[in-house]
């Protein structure tokens, strides 16, 4: 066996907490080592030619690269072995980055922990076979749930790009939260005509079906050829979708989940959101006395929603600016945190507000109480620590964006994962913020985070355009990632059968042994867990790979 | 409940009944000049002894693998013999439709190891003999279903000596078709379930390693227990060893090492692999050549972790094997 | 690192799901969240993919302890595998109850989410081991 280990620097990253070059001297002693390499930048063009050259000029049949974690770079690194003629699977990445070099400092620990997790790499690359990625067809169409700002930008750039689409609607109309905003920061404008305009532009293509009062009734399959069973108004309908965008947004914080604030009782504590729509019909008196509240549901350990929900504090300003331009001589008193005026200019805004007269108190407000003389606002004065009580005749409430209500129901559906505040998690935060865990489903807008309008529909614009590399090429690799069965060692004790989920395991009545329904099997690998002698192997994880990474790691072999 | 009581001699007249179809057999035991032993009678029975008071293997280890069509094997065997047949029939080794199994009150047996004298066959005389602790197989002084309440029918003894033919299931009705007289209701005492204190096993590895020091992975253990039914066993390669080369490798890297035996991999990987299957039979033991306590380990280990899942090794046939289903509302602390 | 170091930090093996536990590992990672270096994790597609043999053969070669870790129930992205992967491990960790090494095994649930509860679950294990082995050490 001709082994090629080709250790990254990333740069600093990698090299300044393991010595890479002690690890690449270290296995050139292996004799089945034949090159072992440290380089700056593996993933870099000269750093791609070097492995292929060390693969064409040394034969090499297993390449091992010790950088980032295999999730990153995986298909870019594939196609280099591609290159040089060489099957992709018989390359093995090994994260020496996310799992050492940036989770401990000590130089000589790092680089112990890097050399057992490349050696790990080195046996378990013993085992690895060359498989064949199956090639699918990809379907080109997609699913869009939700028809908010960024599910509507997704599916204009689709659509123009020639991709039949399938936007589906939970409520009967487009547009989502936008459409009940007045007057969207920055530009001034109407929502209504905001997303009035986008829809007008998607109803006049002809590549674009719009389904309203819809729901997501059932999801199968995989990437390139997703089975979507939809519950329109007029029954069912059946959609093929190669790949498919969640956008279904955000749900406003119900401020009454905390009853301290006095709202949903009476008609002095309203919301930003009903501030917005009602700013014509309120009945204030002459002067008034108005106090508005930041974070409402954001930045709130204890309601579980730690973090800041971005638009609140504009909106909060917006709030105020709109009362002083109405009643010159109104009192506005903001409550605070600290301000965190988002978007460009948002700065500017919050000291416009404070030159019209709006007042701002750092403060934690402990409660809101409603009574026939005004609404009495509670707190305490963060800046001054002093307790404070103060009399309103109304007080707005700038609510932050809670996860969406179907968050949990579609992730089950699409078999994805939430994060911990119940958003939709991107797969990388920085690196893949379009991604999802599963191959040709994407997030887009608020449902993966607080955004703003601009935000999410360059979002939603971002995600259509990774779902339309995907879906442009026409056809897919499947990870060969499946079980089989060695027909000469299977007992035929239909244990595999019994545990597999997919029901992908058939047993063949005449030889007395199971096979493997290639087509079915999603390649978890209980069956062969569940298999006492691993007469049913999982291909990529088979016991000796895994074995040999154990031993490795103790160094046993 | 009810069943048939048996007059003497009935047992012999209704298997011999059975026998008249040509596809029809009966495993039970023989006796003769070399004592009692397994056999597969055909056409009629010849020396036929209810019981075997020496156990030198399960029965059901004969049995793996049989799929034949047609005929039909009446299955006259102690309870941890059926049992473990009934667990081989989940494991889809043995058909449903080729058996009739029928347990038979155990009285205890003796280790063919231990045999140094002739020892009685018939019930009472096994019964005054077992008198003396120390002559029943340790397996046996601790086995917790001695009772014929498994597989399909069972031919339990009374407190005055009567011996019953009672069914379990539709067929071993017909085991009870072939027996002279009417149904009567079974006397209480059959019924009851002997209360009995199991102690939990629980040992460390210092005693593990002293009780196994001796053994000398000839993997007879395995091949005699009727539950590691696998064709190719995992343990039949050496591959799960680091050896030649690959142990001098280490050796260079990090010194010196102690020998790696893999003998304690092969116990406890076997040990998993038979815990929800054991049936506390002590075959394994039987089959060492080395005398290792075999029973008190696989049997203990596995009860342990049959109670997690309140499942009972060949109870019945309907029960799957815990590792292949699960309740999504159960084993609330499973994690840490 | 002298000697010394070596034989007391623990060496823990680690089984991680690339759809939740390997993922939030990742996480943090690229958040410089810190961990002792003597936990290795080794990749699998689910954790009902974890044979209870690769545990027993991690600890016989010489780890002081093994986690298995997965989604939490009812998110496994092959739909129903931790359930599976539930009993087997708690019937493995009653197995080593029997053989006085409890310890040793621990089952832990943690979504891609949760790169926190990750360090959290790995260290407090790393610690309680490291205890152990220190005071056993000493005695
Ligand atoms: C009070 C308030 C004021 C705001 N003011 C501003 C502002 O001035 N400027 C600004 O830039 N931003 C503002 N925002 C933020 C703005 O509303 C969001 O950025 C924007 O709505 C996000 O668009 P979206 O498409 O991601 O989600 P949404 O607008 O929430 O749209 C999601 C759509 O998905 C649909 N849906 C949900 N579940 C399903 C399902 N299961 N199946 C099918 N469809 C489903 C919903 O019905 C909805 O139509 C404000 C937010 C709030 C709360
Ligand atoms: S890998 Fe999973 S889905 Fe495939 S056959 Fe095995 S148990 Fe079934
Ligand atoms: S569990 Fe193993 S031996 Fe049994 S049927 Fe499946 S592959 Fe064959
Ligand atoms: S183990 Fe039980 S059933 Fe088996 S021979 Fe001994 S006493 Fe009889
Ligand atoms: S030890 Fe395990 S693999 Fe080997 S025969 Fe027994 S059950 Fe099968
Ligand atoms: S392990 Fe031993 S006691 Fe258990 S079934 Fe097998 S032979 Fe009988
Ligand atoms: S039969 Fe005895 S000596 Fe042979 S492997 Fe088993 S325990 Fe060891």
């Amino acid at each position: 066996m001709k082994t090629g280990i080709f250790i990254c620097h990333c740069g600093h990253n990698i090299k300044h907490t393991v010595d890479v070059k002690k690890l690449s001297e270290y296995f050139k002693k292996f004799p089945n080592v034949t090159v072992s390499q440290d380089y700056v930048f593996v993933c870099s063009e000269p750093g791609q030619d070097m492995i292929k050259e060390a693969i064409e000029k040394e034969g090499l049949d297993r390449v091992i690269i010790a950088s980032c974690t295999p999730s990153l770079h995986g298909e870019m690194f594939k196609d280099v072995l591609k290159k040089a003629d060489l099957n992709p699977f018989l390359l093995r990445r090994v994260s020496i980055r996310e799992h050492c070099s940036w989770v401990g400092d000590d130089i000589e620990a790092n680089t112990e922990k890097a050399k057992r997790y490349i050696l790990a790499g080195l046996y378990s690359s013993a085992h690895h076979v060359p498989l064949e990625e199956k090639i699918v067809e990809v379907e080109k169409s997609a699913l869009i749930i939700g028809g908010g700002v960024s599910g509507l930008s997704a599916a204009l750039f689709l659509s123009k790009m020639g991709m039949q689409v399938y936007l589906v609607e939970k409520e009967a109309e487009l547009g989502g939260h936008v459409r009940a905003l007045k007057n969207v920061w920055p530009s001034g404008r109407d929502g209504k005509s905001i997303v009035d305009e986008m829809v007008a532009e998607l109803q006049s293509r002809n590549n674009v079906e719009i389904f309203t009062s819809t729901t997501i009734g059932g999801f199968e399959g995989f990437f390139g050829n997703y089975e979507v069973k939809l519950d329109t108004p007029e029954g069912q309908r059946k959609v093929i979708a190669g790949g498919a965008i969640i956008a279904i947004g955000f749900s406003p914080f119900d401020p009454s989940i905390k009853p301290e604030l006095g709202y949903g009782y009476d008609k002095r504590v309203i919301t930003t959101l009903e501030f917005e729509q009602n700013v014509d019909q309120l009945q204030l008196p002459e002067n008034p006395r108005v106090a508005i509240l930041h974070c409402v549901g954001s930045r709130d350990d204890q309601l579980g929603k730690p973090y800041c929900s971005r638009v609140c504090c504009v909106n909060a300003l917006r709030v105020g600016d709109a009362l002083k331009s109405r009643y010159k001589d109104s009192y506005v008193e903001s409550f605070y945190m600290d301000v965190r005026a988002h978007p460009k200019g948002g700065e500017e805004f919050f000291e416009d507000t404070q030159e019209k007269g709006v007042l701002f108190t750092r403060a934690n407000v402990a409660e809101i109480t409603p009574t026939p003389t005004g609404v009495v606002v509670r707190g305490e004065d963060t800046l001054f620590g002093e307790i404070f009580e103060r009399r309103f005749d109304l007080v707005v409430l700038s609510i932050g964006m809670s996860p969406p209500e179907d968050s949990k129901l579609i992730a089950n559906l699409l078999k994805i994962t939430l994060d911990k505040d119940q958003f939709f998690l991107e797969a990388h935060i920085k690196l893949r913020p379009f991604d999802t865990a599963v191959k040709g489903i994407f997030i887009a807008g608020s449902c993966s985070g607080p955004k703003d309008v601009e935000e999410s529909i360059n979002h939603g614009r971002a995600s259509a355009v990774k779902l339309f590399g995907f879906l442009n090429l026409g056809y897919a690799y499947v990870d060969p990632f499946i079980s089989w069965v060695d027909p000469k060692r299977c007992s035929g004790c239909r244990m595999c059968e019994q545990a597999c989920v997919a029901k992908a395991i058939k047993y063949d009545e005449e030889k007395r042994i199971v096979r493997v329904e290639e087509a079915a099997c999603m390649g978890c690998g209980l069956c062969n867990a569940t298999c006492p002698s691993s007469a049913i192997i999982l291909k990529g994880y088979i016991d000796r790979m895994i074995d040999d990474e154990i031993s490795a790691f103790m160094e046993a072999i | 409940m009810k069943g048939k009581k048996l007059k003497t001699g009935e047992i012999e007249n209704a298997l011999n009944r059975f026998l008249k179809d040509e596809q029809h057999l009966v495993l039970g035991f023989k006796k003769d000049e070399s004592g009692v032993s397994h056999h597969i009678f055909k056409g009629s029975l010849d020396h036929y002894s209810l019981l075997n008071p020496v156990f030198g293997a399960n029965a059901a280890l004969y049995l793996r693998r049989l799929f034949s069509k047609g005929s039909q094997v009446m299955l006259m065997l102690r309870p941890c013999e059926i049992r473990a047949c009934v667990e081989l029939n989940k494991l889809t080794q043995i058909e449903r439709e080729d058996i009739i199994a029928v347990s038979i009150d155990c009285p205890g047996t003796v280790s063919s190891k231990e045999k140094k004298e002739e020892v009685p066959a018939e019930l009472h005389e096994l019964n005054d003999y077992f008198k003396n602790k120390d002559s029943m197989r340790w397996a046996c002084s601790v086995c917790g279903e001695k009772r014929a309440v498994v597989g399909d029918a069972g031919i339990r003894i009374d407190e005055k000596g009567n011996y019953w033919a009672i069914p379990y299931t539709e067929k071993g009705e017909v085991l009870l078709s072939l027996i002279d007289g009417e149904p009567e209701e079974v006397p209480a005492e059959l019924l009851a379930a002997k209360e009995q204190k199991k102690d939990k096993f629980q040992v460390d590895m210092e005693i593990f390693n002293k009780d196994f020091e001796k053994c000398i992975m000839c993997m007879n253990c395995r091949d005699m227990c009727p539950v590691c039914y696998c064709i190719d066993c995992v343990f039949n390669g050496d591959e799960y060893l680091p050896k030649g080369d690959a142990l001098l490798n280490k050796v260079f890297r990090i010194g010196s090492v102690k020998m790696p035996r893999g003998k304690d991999l092969f116990h406890f990987i076997r040990m998993y692999h038979v815990s929800q299957t054991c049936v506390g039979c002590g075959a394994c033991e039987e089959a060492c050549p080395q005398g290792i306590p075999l029973t008190k380990y696989f049997k203990g280990v596995s009860e342990r972790l049959q109670d997690i899942f309140s499942y009972m090794s060949g109870r019945s046939f309907d029960e799957p094997i815990p590792y292949v289903t699960f309740l999504e509302d159960e084993l609330k602390d499973a994690t840490d | 690192m002298t000697d010394e170091a070596k034989e007391k930090n623990p060496e823990i093996v680690g089984f991680a799901c690339s759809y939740c536990t390997f993922k939030a590992s990742e996480m943090a990672g690229s958040l410089r969240m810190k961990y002792p270096e003597g936990v290795k994790l080794i990749q699998v597609p689910c954790s009902s993919r974890v044979d209870p043999a690769f545990v027993i053969k991690a600890v016989f070669e010489g780890a002081d302890g093994v986690f298995v870790a997965g989604c939490h129930p009812g998110d496994c992205h092959f739909i129903k595998g931790n359930y599976y992967t539930r009993r087997k491990i708690v019937a493995l960790k009653e197995m080593f109850d029997a053989f006085s090494m409890k310890e040793k095994l621990r089952l832990f649930w943690v979504s891609a989410a949760e790169a926190r509860r990750f360090i959290d679950k790995v260290t407090t294990f790393y610690n309680d081991i490291k205890e152990k082995k220190n005071e056993r050490e000493k005695a």
